[in-house]
Parts: C-alpha cells; structure tokens; sequence
C-alpha cells in the first residue's frame, strides 16, 4: 500500500516537473534564438547605436547654434529699425514655413482604427491617409496657422502618402492613433470639425474613433529637415 | 526482516525524490533568471534586416543635421565677419529675408517643372481629386504649385461649395474646368512619379472618369500669394 502510494506522488511529481521543464525549454528556445542573433548582429547593433547618438549629439548643437545665430541677428539689428523690422518678418516666415517651435491655442484630435470590427467592410474601420488629408485640410479651411500630426509638422513641401499599408508624412512612417494638433481660432477649428456631417462624423459612423477638443497653448514643434529650394526662383 | 526492509525503501526513495526535487527546481529557477536576462530593449531586439533599414534611416537624418549645421554655421560667420558694418549686415538680413519669401510664397518664382490640366469627362473634377494631386506633387519634390494661378502655399484649402458647383483655393473662387496646375521642381521625377502606370496620378484620374494630360516644360512661371498671410494665433515657442 505504502509503496503504491509513493509510486504514485512520485509518478505524478515527476510528470508535473518534466511538463514544467518542457515549457520553460520551449520558452527558451524561441528567446534563444534572439540571444544568438544579438551575438551575430551585435557590429550593426553597436552601428546604430551610436548613429543614434551622434544624430543626438548634432541635434543639440544645432539647437544652440540656432540660438547663437538669432542672438546675433538682433545684435546685428538693433540699432537700425529697418533692419528690425526685417528681422521680425523673416521670423515670421520661419513660423510659417515651420522652422520654429510654436505655441497657441487650438484644437486636438485623435482618430483611431476601430476596435471592434464587424465584418460588413473592414476596410472602412480603419483611418486611411486621405481621412487624414481630409481632416487637414478641414483644419486649413477654418484657419489652422500651425499642423502637427504625430510629431510631424506639416509644411509646403509635406505629403501624406499611403505605401502598401504604411502611412508616411515627410518620409516618416506613422500608425494609429493618429494625434493632430492645430493652432488657430479654437472655436472656427472647432466648429468645422463637429457641424454634422464633417469628415469627424463620418470617420465616427463608421465605427471608428475620433475626438476633438479645445486646448490652451498647444506646443507645435518645428519640422525636422531641411526646407530649401533647388529649382524655384524668383522670376524677373 | 520484511517490514524493515520497506522501511529502508522508503527512506531511499524519500531521499531521492527529495534530491530530484532540489535539483528540478534549482534547474528552473536558473531557466527563470536567463529569461528575465534575455527581455532587451527594442533595438536589441531587431532582426538584421530592420536594424539595416533603422541603420540607414539614422544615417540619412545625421547627414540632414550635418547639412544644417554647415548652413547655419556659415551665416554665423558672415554675420560676425559683417558685425562691424551696418550696411553688410543689411544685405545679409536682405537675402535671408529673400530666400524665405521665395519660400513662403510671397515672390513671383520660375523653374523647370511640369503643367497637368484637368477636366471633367464622365465625372467631374472635384476637391478632393486637386488634393490628391498638390499631394502627389509634393511627394515628388514639388517646391511651387499654383492651381489656375493661385498660389498653393503649406495652409491652403482646397474644398467643394455649392453643392460642387465650384471649388474654392485660398477662399478663391476659381474658374470652372479645365483646372490647370502648375508645379515647379525636378521635372523628370515629377512626371515620372505622376505617370506611373496604374498608381501615378494620370491614370487614377483617368479611371475615376476624369482627362488628365501632362507636359513638361523648361520655364513655369507661377505667381505669388495674392493676400496677406496673417499669424493670428500662433507665436514662437519660447524655451527656458
């Protein structure tokens, strides 16, 4: 009797045991074989790495470059109002071209695909990048002096452009949800965007999710790139 | 004799069993540690393919900064060269404040570039469709676009009224068909872009029942903003 009954624990404790230790190998293979190709791709790891830092490195001293040059452009300036107000302008066109930082009041909005799809059209339960261009340009019509969407701030030269399944904006690959902000008059962005029937109800109707709310001084950071011109001039 | 002889079996087997245990669960545990040692960041955790295309992405960026800095650092040194002279400093502030006018908008400009004119045929031209083209024109590198000579700048709407009677550029009403557009920039890639077979622009209107014909010139002239463009709302963001 005895002897069955340690027959018994000890069949059922070494049956749990291997069971154990065969999901903990199973486990470990597939995070194996991640600890293998970090041995075997550690030189490009390392690469990026430090291209990274070094893209850090240039950012900031750009970043301060940049104040040394205003500074010494209001110096340059001071004492001549012609040359101030020129100054002023030319600050002016780096807010529009979208050079600068830019603060403000204004309006944001988060679309995101839908998240219980129903199978009527699935095509229809995701944001597409033309409910982007839009909604953009539903911004503009009431006024927008300054877009963001995520992270991206659009400027003259920015498209938003579709690539198999991958939505771009200046180059960059961006995925829902989609964070826009915008600043100008909140209650014409506002209005535009939750009158009935606006490009927000539709993306709505169709199952997806999309909000908009006023917010005091957004932040909008300047475009990351270099706007510059190669083919256009001034024409006589 | 029968009875001890279990009981010694049993001490064996308890010892056993007790040892087997210790061994299986320190086994684990070691298991345990080398996973929690194996969740890395994400760069860590790329295939080599990805960390190529992320390897290349950065790259490119640097050299954007790098290219910025060599800009900026040569506008610093011709205004500490000029500090001296008010009327060099002047002229520099002049062409900076020139460069950024062609840019915004606020300057007749003129390029190689191409001329797309669209009409209506089955369908007729509607906003959305010059959207989608000042969209695709920019992806190709468009530096100046105007749609029946109004100027396209980085706010401008493009929107359907009157029950799409009309459409409105700017807060402009503009002519009816045919809608010519003009885009200034590299005009071989721009009208290879836009003509690509199936997906290029050209033949995404032709299907949606629209005429589309492209030319490409040498010399585009495209005119100013024809308005003032206000900042209202916005200023700079002023960091500490």
């Amino acid at each position: 009797m005895v002897k069955r009954k340690i027959a018994i624990t000890l069949g059922i404790m070494c049956f749990l045991l291997t069971i154990a230790l065969c999901v903990q190998i199973k486990t470990m293979d597939s995070a194996s074989s991640t600890v293998s190709r970090t041995l075997s791709d550690n030189g490009l790891r390392d690469e990026v790495l430090k291209m990274k830092a070094k893209y850090d490195d240039a950012s900031k001293e750009l970043e301060q470059k940049e104040k040394e040059l205003e500074k010494i452009r209001q110096a340059a300036t001071q004492n001549d109002t012609t040359s101030e107000a020129k100054e002023k302008e030319l600050k002016q066109n780096n807010m529009i071209l979208g050079n600068i930082d830019v603060t403000g009041d204004g309006v944001e909005i988060v679309l995101a695909d839908a998240t219980v799809k129903n199978n009527l059209n699935p095509s229809l339960q995701i944001i597409h990048y033309d409910d982007l261009q839009l909604v953009v340009n539903e911004l503009k019509n009431a006024g927008a002096e300054a877009i963001e969407i995520n992270g991206q701030r659009l400027v003259n030269t920015s498209a938003i452009t579709c690539e198999g399944n991958i939505i771009k904006i200046n180059g960059e690959r961006i995925g829902s949800p989609f964070y826009i902000k915008a600043i100008g008059s909140q209650s014409l962005l506002y209005g535009a965007l939750t009158r009935a029937g606006s490009i927000i109800d539709w993306i709505k109707n169709d199952g997806n999710t999309a909000e908009v709310k006023k917010v005091d001084n957004i932040t909008i950071s300047k475009y990351v790139g270099t706007i510059s011109h190669d083919y256009i001039k001034e024409s006589k | 004799m029968k009875k001890f002889k279990i009981r010694g079996d049993i001490t064996v087997v308890t010892v056993v069993i007790f040892i087997v245990c210790i061994v299986l669960v320190s086994v684990m545990f070691m298991q345990f540690r080398t996973i929690e040692q194996t969740e890395i960041t994400q760069i860590e955790t790329m295939r080599e393919s990805e960390l190529r295309t992320a390897l290349s992405e950065w790259k490119t960026k640097y050299e954007e900064l790098e290219k910025q800095l060599e800009e900026i650092d040569d506008k610093i040194n011709e205004y500490n060269e000029t500090i001296e002279n008010n009327e060099e400093t002047a002229k520099l502030i002049d062409e900076e404040l020139k460069e950024s006018n062609i840019l915004v908008g606020k300057t007749d400009v003129e390029g190689e570039g191409v001329i797309i004119t669209l009409n209506n045929n089955s369908k007729n031209v509607k906003a959305y469709d010059l959207i989608d083209l000042v969209n695709e024109l920019r992806y190709a590198g468009a530096e100046a676009i105007s749609i029946n000579n109004t100027r396209v700048l980085a706010m401008t709407d493009i929107i359907d009224m009157a029950n799409d009677t009309y459409i409105m550029v700017n807060l402009e009403r503009l002519e009816g068909a045919p809608y010519v557009i003009k885009a200034i920039g590299n005009k071989e890639y721009i009208s290879s872009i836009l003509s690509l077979k199936g997906s290029g622009f050209i033949d995404r209107a032709t299907t949606n029942g629209l005429t589309a014909s492209l030319e490409v010139k040498n010399k585009i002239e495209i005119p100013k903003y024809n308005g003032e463009i206000k900042i209202e709302y916005m200023k700079e963001l002023v960091k500490e």
